[in-house]
């Protein structure tokens, strides 16, 4: 961009006679727009801090095992679903922190109104902002199972055979992000639109999942709820469990207790992140302006 | 002939047991219109209902022949809107948020770009509009959000209450300002105020709304006319003055005393030998009593007076 400050002229007023893309081009930017506030893009320092530790801290077990593995010469294995399901808290600290960052703060600054008297309506920026919220929550959950995925193969002695030997697992990697990306960026979008001060979204999204993992926990231990039943009830241990189960791996508590079928869980997910979902849209067809 | 540019029947709105509008029916042409009234008259309700981020109770309301209710995506790139309240994330710099805005509106990203430096260059921000926007001035604010109303070139900008909070320059700054965007850019304006003095300035047309419902609509000139008041100025003491305000009264006409200055009442709907008549009795009057007069002339009306007249 230059401007001609040598001299001012002043130009006056131009119409505009381009392009307009209408709705359309409105849902890119927005969505753009809130993928840039996810990760803090554009914005100062302090709106980069927790996308940047989240996204170093759950990727640096990963470079560990695959540094160990690595020396090991290969003979290691390589545990997916150990490493990930200690992250899964900190992927919630991140939808927590930075859902609010984009939802809350439209309404914090009053910048939704704006927008609506835009080519923007009400269902168009639900479903933007979700689709934002959602890419940036699958970036960060498929960075370090991707990072173990790319490493496993490419310190194998022989790559070309490691990938026609576990090709295949991309699969599960892919599933396992979408899945875990989905329900907390479902549940926390749903939370920050209810409110336009950031910390109270932040606080909500976080103990949301700790009442629930804490409920689950009481019932499983006091009221002798099944251990198959809490596994689904509370998504941080059902999105666990299904990360051991979608890699073969297995727990001494799996063994004794056989979890439920792998689909069971796909389907408790999938029906958690659309509630999230169905809770923005509603919310954001009240809001008042 | 093409419809009037703002067109509203029967515009009517509840929250719950308050009514905000009351049946308010109104036509604006293009040009500058000042929409005037109190704090809680309805003029922010009336602006929320033209844009679409308030469904009326009942009635209709159209811009250039769209209505507001059913024909939203005619009217989104017609209108710019500049709220009343602080819409600036301070994170954000203008330039960057008022490119947003333009992309908001569809246009695409490299002319938005274009649009957004252009625009801000005509409220006068240069160098700033790089700057996050929590450090601005409450002055550099109103421009910013001036600027993104006018981003996507609208034939009709709202702005509410665009001079609150500025301090007497900066208003002034700002009133050019929009003065300029009405005169010179083509754009119709529907301006708010709750301060008429300035609407006075600047505004064609004055729509005025008391209590959610429409006191009066019509062109300044009109408003400020000629009133029914002849106001007298002597050169005399007090005695003079009461013996001269005595002599006018025993004429048979309505007369008062406002400190320094006599003020006589002209019927209404006098004709000009009547009109006349009143002059030669203050002539006669101020001989009689030996006084000089220093000035005889119609009070012109004071845009004020519609509130009184409206409270009365």
């Amino acid at each position: 961009m230059s401007d001609p400050t040598a001299t001012i002229h002043d130009l006056g007023y131009r119409r505009y006679e381009g392009p307009r893309d209408g709705a359309r081009g409105a849902f890119d930017a927005l969505v753009w727009q809130g993928i840039r506030t996810m990760f803090g893009i554009g914005r100062p320092f302090k709106a980069k801090s927790v996308p940047v530790f989240v996204i170093v801290v759950t990727m640096l077990p990963a470079l560990a095992t695959l540094t160990a593995a690595s020396a090991s010469g290969g003979q290691m294995p390589v545990p997916y679903g150990i490493l990930i399901a200690p992250q899964l808290l900190l992927f919630v600290l991140y939808g927590a922190a930075q859902a609010p960052e984009m939802l809350s703060r439209d309404q914090q600054h009053r910048v939704l109104p704006l927008m609506l008297t835009r080519d923007v309506t009400r269902g168009q920026y639900a479903s933007a902002r979700l689709l934002a919220m959602f890419t940036a929550m699958f970036v960060v959950c498929l960075a370090p199972l991707l990072l173990l995925y790319i490493g496993e193969i490419s310190i194998a002695k022989q790559p070309t055979a490691a990938f026609a030997r576990m090709g295949g697992k991309i699969g599960p990697v892919l599933l396992h992000a979408t899945m875990t990306a989905w329900v907390i960026a479902g549940v926390s979008a749903a939370l920050a639109s209810l409110t336009a001060r950031r910390a109270y979204a932040t606080a909500a999204v976080i103990g949301v999942f700790l009442v629930v993992a804490a409920i689950t926990t009481g019932l499983n231990e006091l009221a002798g709820l099944p251990d198959g039943v809490t596994a689904l009830l509370d998504p941080i241990q059902a999105l666990r469990t299904m990360a051991l189960m979608l890699f073969g791996e297995t727990t001494r508590g799996m063994e004794l207790t056989p979890p439920p079928p792998l689909p069971l869980f796909l389907v408790v997910l999938v029906a958690l992140g659309a509630a999230g979902a169905a809770g923005l849209v509603w919310r954001l067809r009240r809001v008042d302006l | 002939m093409t419809p009037p540019l703002l067109v509203a029947r029967d515009l009517t709105r509840r929250y719950g047991a308050v009514t905000a509008l009351d049946a308010l029916t109104v036509d604006v042409d293009a040009g500058i219109t000042g929409l005037v009234g109190a704090n809680g008259a309805g003029k922010s309700t009336f602006i929320k209902i033209l844009l679409g981020l308030v469904e009326p109770t009942s009635g209709t309301a159209a811009l250039a022949g769209h209505d507001v209710c059913t024909e939203r995506d005619a009217i989104r790139a017609l209108v710019g809107y500049m709220p009343e309240h602080d819409c600036l994330p301070p994170e954000m710099s203008a330039a960057e948020f008022v490119t947003f805005m333009a992309r908001c509106s569809g246009l695409p990203a490299n002319a938005a770009r274009e649009r957004a430096a252009e625009v801000l260059r005509h409220v006068g921000l240069f160098e700033e509009r790089y700057r996050p926007m929590g450090g601005y001035s409450t002055g550099m604010g109103q421009r910013v959000k001036l600027a993104q109303a006018l981003v996507h070139d609208p034939r009709l900008l709202i702005l509410d209450e665009p001079t609150n909070g500025l301090d007497p320059a900066g208003r002034d700054d700002m009133l050019a300002l929009i003065e300029r965007t009405g005169r010179e850019f083509g754009m119709s304006v529907l301006v708010s105020s709750h301060l008429l003095g300035e609407l006075e300035r600047i505004a064609e047309r004055i729509v005025l709304i008391e209590a959610g419902r429409l006191v009066r609509a019509a062109p300044v000139g009109v408003l400020t006319g000629e009133t029914g008041t002849l106001v007298v100025e002597l050169d005399a003491d007090a005695a003079t003055l009461d013996a001269f305000v005595t002599g006018l009264a025993s004429r048979g006409l309505a007369v008062r005393l406002d400190r320094q200055r006599v003020l006589v009442d002209i019927p209404d709907g006098a004709d000009p030998a009547q009109v006349a008549h009143v002059h030669d009795a203050v002539r006669d009057a101020a001989v009689a009593c030996e006084a000089g007069l220093l000035r005889l002339e119609r009070r012109r009306g004071h845009l004020e007076d519609l509130f009184a007249s409206a409270a009365a």
